[in-house]
């Protein structure tokens, strides 16, 4: 992998490349004036709006002095030590600066610079074999044998496998916040040239297709009794900063663009196709919602209906997952062992 | 009015290049009005939004208070450039504008009105392009959805101009004409002249919600002639413009108490629907405009029922195009348990309030005829008697003791006892799962069983409610059968420790009926809940609930029971106990593992050195 710029550098674009949130947490705690502009601006967005907070002289003047600092740019890395601690330093700021109620928010992580084609290679290597050549073998069992084979991936797998069919009693079906806790881990700590093998294999037929849909063991980490409202749901994602933060990552690098060749922003389908793993183990967690072999469906568990007169925007929402040709081509690309070639 | 002037879309975008001169138009934003007479003013606030938490005072961008339209009044140069792009990340730069709407003119800088709307500026790294450079496609329309919210009642206007101002400033060569492709009798008319497009009545939403036209723009440059279609939609918002009503005009329905007195019981279910939505995000709100009230002036009936709210989405059909409506559920729930021995009949009304409507049909009263039925606790006429194998061993269970109707019963505690008799022999007692709404007669002494003496015994059962005290009592007769087999010798205690059929019948063990344990011969297909095991007796174990008398000892029936490892392919049961599915024979060590195993090892073949061997 490229190395990434030295903490408050300067990138090829003149622009300051990014510190961790954690760290310019610190950065600014020792140096008095901006720990006690922190603090002041932490008081003004608590529980107000921006406008509110912008007509306050000294909310005015700790922000404008902030701005200048390493917090207000500072991001966060998927899987980092401190994740949490760090996406509550970035929210703390944003929340009360972005309203809170937009479409859109922009990611707290990092941009993703790796390409598919560094998985291809690697993938290529551990298993000794192009993963696009032979057509009739089943993707998606070859995957899980590769899985099984690295005893990482063996553990962690089989850990959330076990945790997630566990049955609690004849009401509780499962323990869906521990499979989800064993979810995450899986997907944080298991390199992705393993994860993304079962999760994004290609099919020709249904019993591999099914295999695919199940790889989440979505009976208990994605299913429930009612499908609540995606606007609710969203609303619930919100509340919780992991969650929202990774809804943003996926919304930045897998939100469907015209002004690309493959949908996606910036032609990075790693990117995308790792903001959709991280929000497995979520409220918000994705999943196949048929085991089709001609088209791939995604959605979040929820729908449009009782939306009132937000069904508009509830559908937009959920276009993003159903019908979004970003996320669709970035799997389709992955199963085939295509990646755009970009000259650096 | 409520909301006064409103906006027909939430988000406008554009480009933005660099250089272009002060004086460059770049959107046109419409507003729609409330009522006759309002006129719309427009004005932006003075901070632009660059990636969402920095702000920049705005130096370059105005709007035409009466037109709305969005122009330049500075030029972009490479510096300002570079300043707002300061904290973008993505290769695009976007900056965000917000626009309010006013009916009078706007004083001084309001940023803060609710009525407002946010343009978002893509900041292009590069002067405009050349318009011979542009497509078909970015000389007609912008890479925003053409989809458009009008509020239903309102007074027609003009609320989308399809021409881009930015473009016909850029390219005045260029012959650019648009055509609005409409259904016959659509209340949607374009004008040539403007390239706006107004909505010509005031809409239903709930005779239609949702129209879909095209918008046709045609490019002519010399003699090539292009042509681009895009969607143009538009939804109709929804306001409460419609009372509740009764399907079929049902207002009233039968709320029975008997046998279920449980809190939380639902009772009786009446429907109201209304031809308007009802969001259920947030759902707190919806609750609160849609109430259900009972009116009563008696403590008792508000202590003991409450009614629960739940709505959800329909559909109605009124002239072909499906538009939502809601169907709401008011159900009649018990707020607390109900003694048996209650009796009451009356009739229960509630108010149901569509409170954001403004009319005179805004309510309706359902009507639930409640009847608390008192139930009795009475056995069978007849007393019970049970016949008891002398060889049975403890943990045997002999059968079921059940007041009449006992399996109905809800949130009736009933309690049952031996009592006992004056003789020496108690061979049998009872048990009581904690929601069990029977009781297990099992073998609790097998010495007494075993005992010449004892031959018939008879007990007294008494069931008691809990909470009311009331009691019944009957006769059980208990009569021993059989006679005593001679023990095997080396028999482990528990049936389920043998793992062959032969073994497994000559021995006996804790809960068996008559002295020998019972081989259950399974499919043997997989892993199956149908698995071969030996037990007790094949109607209690296994049967895939680990029941009273079972949890007593492990040994009864580890199949059911067991919370250990269980060795070899297998499901567990629920809550992890027993063994729910198992390959071949499964065969358990009680308070040790449990082992489920195919036996492929045939014993005529192997004696009992091959088997050291292997």
């Amino acid at each position: 992998l490229a190395g990434s710029p030295s903490a408050g550098g300067q990138d090829p674009h003149g622009w300051r490349a990014p510190v961790d949130c954690v760290r310019a947490n610190e950065l600014c705690a020792a140096e008095p004036s901006c720990s006690s502009r922190y603090r002041t601006l932490r008081q003004c967005l608590a529980g107000r709006d921006r406008n509110t907070m912008l007509a306050n002289k000294e909310c005015q003047a700790a922000l404008e002095v902030l701005q200048e600092s390493p917090l207000y740019d500072c991001r966060c890395k998927r899987g980092m030590k401190k994740e949490l601690q760090c996406l509550q330093i970035y929210w703390s700021i944003h929340l009360g600066l972005t309203e809170g109620e937009e479409f859109y928010e922009a990611s707290p992580y990092e941009p993703v610079t790796s390409r598919l084609s560094d998985i291809f290679r690697l993938a290529s290597i551990f298993s000794g074999m192009d993963p696009a050549a032979n057509s009739k073998s089943n993707h998606c069992l070859d995957a899980a044998k590769a899985c099984n084979l690295n005893d990482n991936c063996k553990r962690l797998r089989s850990g959330y496998i076990s945790t997630c069919s566990k049955e609690i009693s004849a009401t509780e079906h499962c323990s869906r916040r521990k499979c989800h806790k064993a979810l995450r881990q899986f997907f944080d700590r298991v390199p992705s040239e393993y994860t993304y093998r079962l999760l994004f294999c290609s099919c020709r037929d249904q019993a591999c297709a099914e295999r695919r849909r199940q790889t989440i063991v979505p009976s208990c980490s994605y299913e429930d009794k009612e499908k609540p409202n995606c606007l609710e749901l969203r609303n619930t994602c919100r509340t919780d900063h992991l969650c929202r933060s990774r809804l943003a990552d996926f919304h930045t690098n897998c939100q469907a663009s015209f002004q690309s060749l493959t949908s996606c922003p910036g032609d990075n389908y790693q990117a995308c196709l790792g903001s959709y793993a991280g929000l497995i183990g979520f409220d918000m967690t994705p999943n196949y919602v048929d085991a089709s072999t001609t088209s791939i469906t995604i959605s979040p568990w929820c729908s449009c209906k009782g939306s009132g007169n937000m069904e508009e925007e509830c559908e937009k929402f959920l276009r993003d997952f159903t019908e979004n040709p970003c996320l669709r081509n970035a799997i389709q690309a992955f199963g085939n062992g295509t990646d755009v070639n970009l000259s650096p | 009015a409520a909301f006064g002037l409103y906006f027909p879309r939430k988000e406008y975008s554009e480009n933005v290049y660099i250089d272009q001169p002060a004086g460059t138009p770049l959107l046109r934003i419409h507003a729609l009005r409330d009522s006759h007479g309002e006129v719309a003013h427009f004005h932006l606030c003075q901070n632009l939004v660059i990636s969402r938490a920095r702000s920049h005072e705005n130096h370059w961008f105005q709007i035409r208070e009466k037109t709305g339209l969005l122009y330049l009044s500075k030029s972009l140069d490479r510096e300002d450039f570079n300043m707002l792009s300061v904290g973008n990340w993505m290769s695009l730069s976007k900056v965000m504008l917000y626009v309010f709407l006013s009916s009078h003119p706007f004083q001084e800088k309001e940023c803060d009105s609710a009525t407002r709307s946010t343009v978002l500026l893509s900041l292009i790294n590069a002067t405009a392009p050349v318009c011979s450079s542009l497509t078909a496609r970015q000389l007609c329309f912008t890479d925003m959805d053409l989809s458009f919210r009008i509020k239903e009642n309102k007074p027609p206007g003009t609320f989308h101009q399809l021409q881009l101002p930015s473009v016909h400033h850029l390219c005045q060569n260029l012959s650019i004409s648009y055509k609005l492709l409409a259904a016959e009798g659509m209340p949607f008319r374009y004008n040539v002249n403007t390239t706006g497009v107004s909505v010509t009545q005031r809409l239903d939403r709930e005779e239609r919600e949702r129209y879909e036209l095209i918008a046709k723009c045609t490019v002519r440059e010399g003699f090539r002639e292009m042509q681009v279609e895009v969607p143009f939609l538009v939804n109709v918002l929804d306001e409460d413009d419609s009372p509740p009503f009764l399907p079929n005009g049902t207002d009233t329905v039968d709320a029975v108490v008997e046998f279920n007195r449980k809190e939380g019981t639902v009772l009786a279910t009446l429907t109201v629907y209304d031809a308007d939505t009802t969001p259920i995000y947030p759902l707190k709100s919806s609750r609160k405009k849609y109430t259900g009230t009972i009116i009563t002036d008696d403590p008792w009936i508000s202590e003991t029922f409450r009614v629960e709210h739940i709505f959800d989405e329909i559909h109605f059909s009124p002239n072909g195009s499906q538009v939502r409506g809601t169907r709401h559920e008011y159900k009649l729930v018990l707020n607390k348990s109900i003694s048996v021995t209650d009796h009451r009949s009356f009739q229960l009304d509630v108010l149901v309030n569509d409170t954001e409507f403004h009319g005179p049909e805004r309510s309706v009263m359902l009507h639930f005829n409640v009847s608390i039925l008192p139930v009795s606790i009475q056995f069978p006429n007849t007393s019970y008697q049970f016949s008891v194998n002398r060889n049975a061993e403890r943990f045997a269970q002999i059968g079921k003791i059940c007041i009449e109707n006992c399996m109905k019963f809800c949130g009736v505690n009933i309690t049952y006892k031996l009592l006992s008799s004056n003789t020496s022999c108690y061979p049998v007692s009872i048990l009581q799962g904690r929601e069990d709404k029977y009781g297990s007669l099992y073998v609790n002494d097998s010495s007494a069983l075993r005992r010449p003496e004892c031959k018939e015994i008879q007990y007294t059962v008494q069931a008691i409610d809990e909470q009311s005290r009331k009691h019944t009592k009957t006769l059980l007769t208990i009569v021993l059968e059989g006679t005593l087999l001679k023990k095997e010798e080396d028999c482990p205690d528990s049936c389920a420790v043998s793992k062959h059929p032969v073994e497994c019948e000559e021995c006996g063990g804790l809960g068996v009926l008559t002295g020998r344990c019972q081989w259950r011969q399974g499919s043997g297909k997989g892993i199956t809940t149908n698995y071969s095991t030996c037990t007790p007796s094949i109607k209690t174990c296994p049967d895939g609930i680990c029941d009273v008398i079972e949890s007593n000892d492990l040994a009864v029936c580890p199949q059911d029971c067991t919370s250990g490892n269980i060795i070899g392919g297998h499901g567990k049961g629920i809550g992890n106990l027993g063994i729910k599915s198992g390959h071949g024979i499964c065969y358990c060590f009680p308070r040790e593992n449990c082992y489920c195993e195919k036996d492929d090892i045939k014993e005529q073949l192997c004696d009992d050195v091959c088997k050291t061997v292997i």
